[in-house]
């Protein structure tokens, strides 16, 4: 799996198929979500990844249950989210939940943080969405501890401290899981995932690519002012979204009623139109090479790329296929084309394995990042990297 | 100038899914860099627009803050008039522009047959020359960007949040 990862990710809503106004149960949808997670390792894909939604139309409100799941029945495939709420989930239970699926799914894990921008969701635990970046930056900084200190003594605004807590399970080999940071529309994620030298998730497929490029830019270059290693080795992924049929006409007459009722963009812009300004890509898989492999031009080489299939109401069946389409045709060719003109000091995506591989390989202590400064006894974060292996150890803790 | 019809499937869709495309995009900057912005409306139901209040609803946050602006509004009669007062003033000042004090406001009987557009000339002229000053006093205006204001925010509290504790427990 070296280079890129290649990955989807699903929203996890129940949608009616506007063709027969019928939408799967619950059971319905949470089972296919299985099943394409499944399909997702038997054609190649590297990561499945699902949204965390506590209301309707959205199933999947417990991710790491359904991640154990799907990990007890796949071999390779990453386990990830889109996203992890880091700001209504309490940073312990983040903390307990991602560690235990860590050792269930043998490291096959990492995580992908976001805000959550339901409002009415926040006071459901506790929480109030007036207060989200400081929540966010609050829990994120506690989570970081709970990952990498053995005893953790704590005190904050948003809540109840904790005296002496030893988080158990401890991540598997001593290393958390890499984190992403995910972002629709705000600069403030590129800034902590800069800062922490976490990997960086733009959505990508609701913008123009004049967005992704200002979001990427300014998460490299301010991965770099924080002395994580140089903006070309800092860690994006984009999203994708697409449709393939081998004719392109088929796919287009194929997917417009799923467009044209879509939840978030249906009854607005026409298929042509969003597809003209967002990474939409409704055609043959030849298309959606050329396409994907153009996210480059504004993005630079980067290390995750995740492809929205299951939404709209989609029949299971016609996900299945778009997955054989991807990783029969397109992933392939992406996956050796990504590769011409990579620089060598582009890091690739960071796995498990290779955290623990840093981690292991010693460590050069050179200076601690600025998150970790204030604590001269974490001899976990005190480094610095150059190069791209020595860079992961950061990340590792 | 800025013509909204043409814009009126954009901006819906705008609305619709938060996406804007070229076309309103280039309005949006088009205002942004302005120094001043003229605004007319046609009077509608006791108030501006539908269409003329969804570009403002669409416009990126903190686009009108500090910049002068004209209110300027038409309508079948006089007794509308009022409209500039109660509608458009309001939510300018809502958005933090500075409003002119003198608005201009045109209703059918200043376009009729029997030369009544004089008083219109003339209304137009001493709102222009209001506005012109208004316009010289508040000088060379510095473009908010709400893109680099969050940042700025998340900067501080990530340096507030790393500030080394005095009770730091830490083992490996």
């Amino acid at each position: 799996m070296a280079g890129m990862q290649f990955g989807i990710f699903s929203v996890g809503d129940v949608t009616p198929d506007p063709l027969t106004g019928v939408a799967p149960s619950e059971v319905e949808r949470i089972r296919a979500m299985v099943t394409i997670a499944k399909k997702a390792e038997e054609v190649g894909l590297d990561v499945f990844a699902t949204g965390e939604h506590h209301n309707p139309p959205f199933v999947p409100s417990s991710p790491t249950t359904l991640l154990g799941y799907i990990a007890g029945q796949t071999e390779r495939l990453i386990l990830s989210t889109s996203t992890t709420l880091i700001t209504t989930n309490d940073p312990v239970k983040i903390a307990e939940d991602f560690s235990m699926l860590q050792h269930l799914a043998g490291g096959r894990v990492d995580l992908m943080l976001g805000r959550g921008n339901t409002g009415p969701v926040y006071p459901w635990f506790g929480q109030d969405i007036r207060d989200a970046i400081p929540l966010t930056v609050e829990h994120y900084g506690l989570l970081r501890r709970l990952w990498r200190e053995k005893v953790v003594d704590w005190s904050g605004k948003y809540r109840t401290p904790l005296q002496g807590f030893t988080l158990a399970p401890q991540p598997l080999d001593g290393v958390p899981p890499f984190v992403w940071h995910g972002s629709i529309r705000t600069p403030e994620v590129a800034e902590i995932a800069a800062y922490y030298g976490d990997g960086f998730f733009a959505n990508h497929i609701f913008w123009p690519p004049s967005h992704t490029r200002r979001m990427v830019q300014l998460y490299r270059e301010r991965f770099e002012h924080y002395g994580h290693g140089s903006g070309d080795q800092a860690i994006v992924g984009l999203g994708g979204h697409v449709f393939m049929r081998p004719n392109s006409q088929d796919a287009v007459a194929e997917f417009r009623p799923y467009f044209d009722n879509a939840p978030v963009y249906g009854h607005g812009p026409s298929l042509e139109e969003f597809a003209a300004q967002t990474p939409l890509t409704v055609g043959s898989p030849q298309q959606v090479i050329d396409r994907t492999l153009g996210f480059r031009n504004y993005a630079g080489d980067y290390q995750r790329q995740f492809f929205l299939l299951d939404h709209a109401g989609l029949p299971l069946k016609t996900v299945l296929e778009q997955l054989d389409l991807l990783g029969e045709q397109v992933i392939p060719v992406l996956r050796k084309e990504f590769q011409v003109g990579r620089s060598q000091h582009v890091p690739d995506a960071p796995t498990h394995e290779s955290l623990v591989r840093t981690k292991t390989a010693g460590r050069n202590p050179q200076k601690s990042r600025p998150a970790d400064r204030g604590n001269s006894h974490d001899q976990v974060d005190s480094h610095q990297w150059r190069i791209a292996p020595a860079f992961l150890d950061s990340i590792v803790g | 100038m800025i013509e909204l019809r043409p814009l009126g499937h954009a901006i819906i869709d705008a609305m619709l899914t938060g996406l804007a495309n070229a076309e309103l995009e280039f309005a949006f900057e088009t205002v942004a860099n302005a120094d001043g912005l003229i605004a007319v409306t046609p009077a509608f139901n006791v108030s501006y627009s539908g269409l003329f209040k969804s570009f403002f609803d669409v416009l990126p946050q903190e686009t009108l803050y500090d910049m002068p602006v004209l209110i300027a509004a038409t309508g079948g009669t006089e007794r509308h008039s009022l409209v500039l007062e109660h509608a458009l003033r309001p939510m300018f000042s809502y958005l933090h522009a500075i409003v002119a004090p003198t608005g201009v406001y045109a209703a059918t009987n200043d376009f009729g047959a029997h030369g009544g557009s004089v008083g219109l000339a003339e209304r137009i002229s001493k709102a222009a020359n209001d506005f012109a000053r208004l316009l010289r006093a508040c000088g060379n205006r510095t473009r908010r960007d709400a893109f680099t204001e969050d940042l700025t925010e998340m900067q501080r509290l990530l340096t507030a949040a790393s500030k080394p504790s005095e009770d730091a427990t830490v083992e490996d």
